[in-house]
């Protein structure tokens, strides 16, 4: 390795000066060029993503995604939440209540550590009593800002 | 010298270089990349802040490569240190952005801005493993010289000498896992993952466990050469090391884990 590099006669620019590197071979001008794009692919992308990031709090959805799935006795709610705003939602508290006549008979409760723009989360609630039975409401409590 | 042989020369030697540049991104990276708190920051970072990041780790990077760097040659010029930090920095945000995808961090449905932030940050580390890579993966050639000159291995035995191989392994496997393996990272991301994705995970092992193999043996290469193991090529090394490993892994985890 060290030879291959030796080997080559080293053109100086400025002969004044002691030069313990070669000048750059062709491969190494290859390699750097590619290694330039990379890094100005990310920094474009930074600039991009930052050129049409909006300037919108969070805007947290919450749906509920198929149909309740019935299993030994349990009851299982998929639920999916997305945020459709600008900036990220920490700790996001999601809470499901189920109300059979007026009453909550059921309630759960989850928290999701981040939610940034446009990401999608998904899981599920599980009730032992039929939530068709009742009135079911998904909805997200609390954020915080990041 | 004939002109071709040359040119091959320096293909080989740039191809050394990275292999070695890599290399030393994953020893010093890896530990962070199992780092859930990395991701977060990454998830939440807004782009000034990404963009003040990459400016750091080039600052931080220009300086290590003034003194280290990951080629043969030494920088004096400050453009050599320049373009090298930044071959350091595509080396390292491709070798993180490729475990970051294996590790499932970054998928097709991450948005955009948390895919860069936790690219970003994760790079960071890797770069610096970059500019290390010549402490951590080579002795210079004068000190291999006088090892092996001081070292004539030839009355050692073939089993004994497998046997230091293998405990080298192993130290070699606690010294950078062990601050992986308790944490809850390992069961977080193995509850994800399936079995196809497992396979990939090997293999991506095995090949960088191959680079690493092949980037010190151009490091030690007559240190080598006195070795006498059973594993002295580096295709039987490799799969010897990653049984080593797991075997370590698993030892870890059953002793680390509650």
């Amino acid at each position: 390795m060290i030879q291959a590099q030796n080997d080559s006669p080293t053109p100086t620019n400025s002969p004044t000066e002691t030069v313990k590197r070669p000048s750059r071979s062709a491969a190494e001008w290859v390699t750097f060029g590619i290694a330039s794009l990379i890094l100005a692919a990310i920094a474009g992308l930074v600039v991009y993503g930052w050129a049409t990031k909006r300037d919108l709090p969070p805007v947290l959805t919450i749906h509920q995604t198929e149909t309740v799935r019935e299993t030994n006795g349990q009851f299982y709610v998929p639920f999916e939440i997305s945020n459709a705003g600008g900036e990220t939602a920490k700790s996001v508290q999601i809470i499901a209540e189920l109300r059979v006549n007026g009453t909550v008979k059921e309630s759960g409760d989850l928290e999701i550590d981040f939610l940034s723009e446009n990401e999608r989360q998904a899981g599920a609630f599980v009730f032992d009593q039929d939530p068709r039975q009742g009135e079911l409401r998904l909805r997200v409590s609390s954020y915080k800002a990041p | 010298m004939g002109t071709s042989r040359e040119r091959r020369n320096q293909w080989a030697g740039e191809l050394n270089d990275l292999i070695r540049g890599a290399s030393g991104g994953f020893l010093f990276g890896i530990p962070l990349l199992y780092t859930m708190e990395v991701w977060w920051v990454g998830s939440s970072a807004n782009p000034p802040r990404l963009l003040l990041a990459l400016l750091l780790t080039f600052a931080i990077v220009f300086m290590l490569n003034r003194t280290a760097g990951f080629r043969r040659t030494r920088d004096i010029y400050a453009i050599d240190a320049a373009m090298d930090t930044v071959e350091a920095m595509a080396v390292g945000a491709v070798c993180a952005g490729f475990v970051l995808v294996l590790l499932q961090e970054i998928n097709l449905q991450t948005p955009l801005n948390e895919a860069l932030g936790k690219l970003i940050y994760e790079s960071i580390p890797f770069t610096l493993g970059v500019a290390l890579a010549n402490q951590f993966l080579s002795g210079s050639p004068q000190e291999n010289q006088q090892e092996s000159s001081a070292n004539p291995g030839s009355d050692q035995g073939t089993l004994h000498a497998t046997f230091s191989d293998i405990g080298g392994t192993l130290i070699g496997a606690m010294i950078i896992a062990f601050n992986i393996s308790p944490t809850d990272e390992i069961p977080m991301l193995a509850s994800a993952v399936t079995a196809p994705w497992l396979l990939l995970i090997m293999a991506a092992s095995l090949h960088i466990s191959y680079a690493i193999v092949f980037a010190a043996g151009f490091a030690n290469q007559q240190k080598r050469q006195q070795q006498q193991g059973i594993f002295q090529r580096p295709l039987s090394e490799t799969i010897m090391s990653y049984l080593v490993s797991l075997l370590a892994a698993m030892v870890m985890l059953v002793f680390l884990t509650s």
